[in-house]
């Protein structure tokens, strides 16, 4: 078949799954709190409430637009935008699964490009997602959203640091920015990052609660402090894609913390399984991370703001300082 | 002044992760139990002769209306819902309402009328349900209030248990 048309399949599946997938999360997110709380959640519109995101994207869409006097117009309008698209773009590099091969014939990976700086890109890209925060909440002309602004500004560099340092061991560990080439180093279970570096693993996993602006630290959007922090000011479907892009930014983590600590698509104890079932547990690892997320948000309660920069930079930071020049020692005498 | 001593934090709550891994266990075996919502409409509430809902006029069985227009429920009445104009019958009983209205937006609902009642012409029903297009609809006129007796039997003998039991136990 044509390369150009494989690609665009792929790129239509892959986008179209991530979109899907963060519609789903929102749905998720209402059924794993109500079960927490002795509930039921939606279940009105369609069997089981499945056709609930629909319904509210429906709702968002009309919707009337709201802007601020005094609100910077371009800005206004931009942030949201700026919010949801490097979580779109950083899933670009994710391999989801080993080669796909359909009647004997390889279409390669399902992972729309394959760079050998895969790392590097979804960081830069990651990184740029706080502008959206602190664009929106500065464009609202609101005290309220700029402080929420400043506060996700404030806490995903800090969190980036240890994000960044942690990533670095596991990198180290492969000898590669290319998440195939991870992914590759961990095929069997024994060479899951998992078991060599915990101790990262659990500062990453932390430090993607702050970066996605996730409980327990939400301060961005903060409700008995912030009204709603950032997005306080936005209505209809401009409000709507900062909640796409929070939900776009955990699946990415979801996928990247699999990618990087537990072998990607590799299935334990089969190491020559096939793509599809390399697939599905992918997205069984990424599925236990993002249920993480929705399962933390509705257990822990919010931490104080002082309490978060204290961990990262007093905690984290060193920690995972000490943590890299282990690993690094340990692989030079090796 | 009082000084409160902290407790002093073990390692193990310093480090916040046996704490945090605890509290999500405790979550995660929540997400099995029962749900303990009720499905409103179609589930509806359980209601006995103590649910005090909307009030109601008695229409006794041979069709005629229980009420002799006093006035006293009107006059009991604490929101203003209540208005009746009276007029005559050629019944035994020669006064009926010509017109008894209760306005529901303004009704709280508190059985002030029921108890003012000196003829046992309106209870609380255990009809809870209020909700029209328009305020005007919700303003119900006495072919809106009528029940049957037997409709009300549960409330009515209710009613007149506890009123015994007050007048037993009272020093007048």
């Amino acid at each position: 078949m044509n390369p150009v048309l494989v690609m665009i399949l792929k790129t239509i599946l892959i986008y179209g799954g991530v979109i899907t997938l963060a519609a789903g999360l929102t749905l998720a997110e209402r059924k794993v709190a109500a079960w927490i709380q002795w509930r039921i959640g939606p279940n009105r519109v369609g069997p089981w409430g499945v056709l609930q995101p629909l319904a509210d994207g429906v709702k968002f869409i009309f919707k009337e637009e709201l802007m601020p006097n005094g609100a910077n117009k371009v800005l206004f309008r931009f942030a949201p935008v700026i919010a949801a698209l490097p979580a779109m773009m950083t899933v670009a590099v994710i391999p989801f699964s080993s080669d796909v091969i359909i009647a004997g014939v390889n279409y390669g990976p399902l992972s729309i490009t394959d760079l050998d700086i895969g790392v590097l890109y979804i960081l830069a890209l990651g990184g740029l997602s706080v502008y959206g925060l602190i664009i929106g909440g500065w464009a609202s002309n609101s005290k309220y959203s700029l402080l929420g602004g400043l506060r996700a500004s404030a806490q995903m560099i800090s969190y980036e640091l240890t994000l960044i340092l942690t990533i670095l061991a596991v990198v180290a560990m492969a000898g590669s920015l290319d998440l195939r080439a991870i992914v590759a180093a961990q095929s069997d279970v024994r060479d899951w990052n998992l078991w060599y570096q915990p101790l990262a693993f659990i500062m990453f996993v932390v430090a993607t609660f702050a970066e996605t602006n996730r409980h327990p630290f939400d301060f961005a959007e903060c409700e008995p402090e912030l009204v709603a922090g950032f997005h306080t000011e936005y209505s209809s479907m401009k409000f709507a894609l900062f909640f796409i892009g929070e939900y776009s930014a955990m699946t990415v983590m979801a996928c990247l913390t699999t990618v990087l600590f537990l072998g990607g698509h590799s299935v334990p104890f089969l190491p020559d399984a096939h793509w599809l079932l390399g697939l599905a547990a992918f997205l069984a690892k990424a599925g236990f991370f993002l249920f993480l997320f929705i399962w933390v948000r509705w257990t822990l309660p919010r931490f104080r703001f002082d309490q978060l920069m204290a961990i990262g930079w007093k905690v984290f930071l060193p920690l995972s300082l000490v943590n890299l020049l282990a690993t690094g020692v340990v692989l030079a005498l090796k | 002044m009082v000084i409160v001593k902290r407790k002093e934090l073990t390692l193990a709550e310093k480090l916040y992760l046996p704490e945090v891994l605890r509290g999500l266990s405790v979550t995660f075996r929540k997400m099995f139990e029962k749900p303990i919502t009720r499905q409103y409409p179609e589930e509806p509430l359980e209601k006995t002769e103590v649910t005090r809902g909307q009030p109601r006029l008695v229409v006794n069985d041979d069709d005629s209306i229980a009420c002799v227009s006093c006035g006293l429920c009107e006059a009991a009445c604490p929101a203003y819902a209540i208005t009746i104009d009276g007029g005559e019958t050629d019944r035994a009983i020669e006064r009926e309402p010509k017109r008894f209205d209760i306005d529901m937006l303004r009704c709280i609902l508190c059985g002030f009328c029921e108890e003012a009642c000196p003829k046992d012409a309106i209870f609380m029903s255990d009809e809870l349900e209020l909700a029209d297009y328009s305020r005007e609809a919700l303003v119900y006129n006495i072919e809106k209030l009528k029940r049957p007796k037997a409709a009300l039997q549960g409330r009515i003998d209710y009613v007149k248990k506890i009123n015994t039991r007050w007048q037993t136990h009272s020093s007048t």
